[in-house]
């Protein structure tokens, strides 16, 4: 019932290309369709993706020089084909530049935007999308795990990807350790038990937003964790709040209740 | 009410050597300060020159005093018209912060939307795209600022997922080229850049300017905004300020921060509202306030040759002479230095 009410809303985000916009009214793009996909496993917003791949395999928008990079994310909406096979090569080549605009040393991770430096998230797209889809690019996916060591928060857990900043130890926050853990889990089960610690901590004190307790209510049931049912609970509660939802966060609810989640969880 | 309970009269600014601290060295070490015959990075016909520019620099002395009339007044002391306008106030709102120090604080944005709303503006939303953390809606109702905002019936809009389109810039700080701006910021009659009074650890202080990097979509460009960052501290603010073009500012400056800005300095007691009708001298006049000289930080020094007035001796301000209300801000450690890449609001 719950799945049904927030595929609902989600669904009035829909473009008539089969698309989605980052909330209703928008235009489509990448990342807001490829969550749209994997949270109702919408046809439609697959064809569109494959329909949106441009030349170079890459999935994302572009404004002016910066071009804002979805294609690991998409990966994990694609099937099986040409279109998945292209953009996972564009995966594997690309990689966070962390001396502005140079490579540095590693580990680089993947960054939000083209060239820049490699952060929690987006990192945490590329290694679920080789670890699930190309599994023998075995040097990127240890490198993205090292970025998420590297990027561990003092305790356990993740925030945008700045563990210490100017002296001070930056703590973790909910929605992207939840993100994190998609892509540790059964692969690196110590960092995957101190950022669920650190998760179980943490959720309650952000259950205000939407995205955060989605994302806390998905983790929890991807990895068994017993506070499943109270994020869930609220998560209910949030979602008959005045809170106003964007399509991602409207599809985290629909992965955290629905038969979506599996196409996120690997190993 | 009084409708001038601050005794407002123009003067010019009395410029001490007291008011220029540390910063002033500190900003210089390692930074170009341009020179005027540094060839035009903008278009002119996009920005002529600015005649005016007027600031009121307002007493304040806690969250809890009259501050509708404090903001009403400074907007009435500078001139600002916005009668029939769609107004959009753009606050500062980084991070759930319990003591209340980071953002700026959500009594100072229901004032303001009171005070605009006396003036005669059409209709007010408050818009905000946090840098650092995806969930706007944890910020927002962490902070307070949506409960406060649904009391008054004031609408939000968060603009890191906001209906968005990319824009030519007319500036050429960096080589950004176009960048996209939330449809909310590009079709308001005014845009209002509500910073919190702070150092920062690259620009030395975030104020109305480097506020507007809030405006930009984090859906495009990332938590944090890093290929903004990358491009340049200094150059985007300058680019982004000259898309976004605020009309006026109003910097919270009742509690600043100092020391290890923007996230995690300490909070440094001013009691001032700045209100100005010229973001770049209500920066300038704010970075004084804070113990700086403007014309060293480089962001504000060249805001002054194109998008607004930086010179301190063309600035008219209302209200508190700027020199009676120095109050030095402590620098941010590290500052004029990479020392993160995370960048921050």
């Amino acid at each position: 019932m719950v799945f049904d009410v927030i595929g609902a809303r989600l669904r009035r985000a829909k473009t008539s290309d089969g698309g989605y916009g980052s909330v209703v009214g928008a235009g489509p793009e990448p990342e807001p369709t490829a969550m749209a996909a994997l949270a109702l496993r919408d046809a439609d917003a697959v064809a569109w993706l494959v329909d949106a791949q441009l030349p170079d395999g890459s999935f994302g928008t572009r404004a002016g020089s910066v071009f804002s990079d979805d294609t690991a994310l998409v990966c994990v909406a694609l099937p099986s084909g040409d279109a998945l096979e292209h953009a996972l090569d564009r995966v594997v080549s690309t990689a966070g530049s962390n001396e502005r605009g140079q490579p540095g040393p590693p580990p680089y991770g993947w960054p939000w935007t083209s060239g820049a430096y490699g952060w929690t998230e987006p990192t945490a797209w590329g290694l679920l999308a080789l670890r699930s889809k190309r599994p023998s690019a075995t040097a990127r996916i240890a490198d993205g795990l090292d970025t998420l060591v590297e990027r561990e928060c003092a305790g356990g857990g993740w925030n945008y990807g700045t563990p210490r900043s100017f002296g001070v130890a930056e703590p973790p926050f909910v929605q992207t350790t939840a993100v994190a853990l998609f892509a540790t889990a059964g692969v690196d089960e110590s960092l995957t038990r101190r950022g669920l610690g650190a998760l179980g901590r943490l959720w309650r004190q952000e259950a205000a937003g939407l995205l955060s307790v989605a994302t806390a209510a998905a983790a929890f049931r991807r990895l068994g964790h017993s506070e499943a049912g109270p994020a869930n609970d609220a998560l209910e509660r949030v979602i008959a709040g005045p809170t106003e939802a964007d399509t991602v966060a409207l599809a985290w609810a629909a992965l955290a209740v629905g038969p979506g989640l599996a196409a996120l969880s690997v190993g | 009410m009084d409708a001038h309970p601050h005794r407002i009269g123009r003067r010019t600014f009395l410029r001490g050597a007291a008011a220029v601290g540390a910063f002033g060295a500190a900003a210089a070490v390692g930074w170009e300060v341009r020179r005027a015959t540094t060839p035009h990075q903008w278009d002119t016909a996009a920005f002529p020159p600015p005649d005016l520019a007027r600031v009121a620099v307002l007493r304040a002395g806690s969250y809890d005093a009259d501050l509708e009339s404090v903001v009403w007044d400074g907007l009435r002391a500078i001139g600002a018209d916005v009668s029939g306008a769609r107004v959009v106030l753009k606050p500062n709102m980084v991070e759930y912060d319990p003591h209340g120090v980071v953002n700026t604080d959500p009594r100072v944005v229901v004032a303001s939307v009171h005070a605009l709303g006396r003036l005669g503006a059409a209709s007010v939303t408050v818009a905000e795209g946090p840098g650092h953390r995806r969930d706007t809606g944890y910020v927002v109702e962490a902070t307070g600022l949506g409960p406060a905002l649904r009391e008054v019936g004031t609408s939000f809009v968060d603009l890191n997922v906001s209906p968005s389109a990319p824009v030519a810039l007319h500036s050429r700080y960096t080589n950004l080229g176009a960048l996209w701006l939330p449809d909310a910021i590009r079709t308001a009659d005014v845009v209002i850049s509500m910073p919190k009074m702070k150092t920062h650890h690259w620009a030395a202080a975030t104020l109305s300017l480097k506020n507007c990097f809030g405006c930009l979509p984090g859906r495009v460009y990332g938590w944090p905004k890093n290929a903004l960052h990358w491009a340049g501290i200094d150059q985007s603010i300058l680019d982004i300020a000259g898309a976004v073009r605020p009309a006026y500012a109003i910097v919270d400056g009742i509690v600043g921060m100092e020391g290890n800005g923007p996230i995690n300095g300490t909070a440094k007691k001013v009691g001032l509202l700045v209100v100005g009708d010229d973001p770049v001298a209500v920066d300038a006049t704010s970075a004084y306030i804070m113990g700086m000289d403007p014309a060293q930080l480089p962001y504000i020094a060249e805001a002054g040759r194109f998008l607004g007035i930086a010179d301190l001796d063309r600035i008219e301000v209302e209200g508190e002479d700027p020199a009676s209300v120095v109050t030095p801000f402590a620098p941010a450690p590290g500052f004029g230095r990479s020392g993160s890449l995370t960048g921050g609001q």
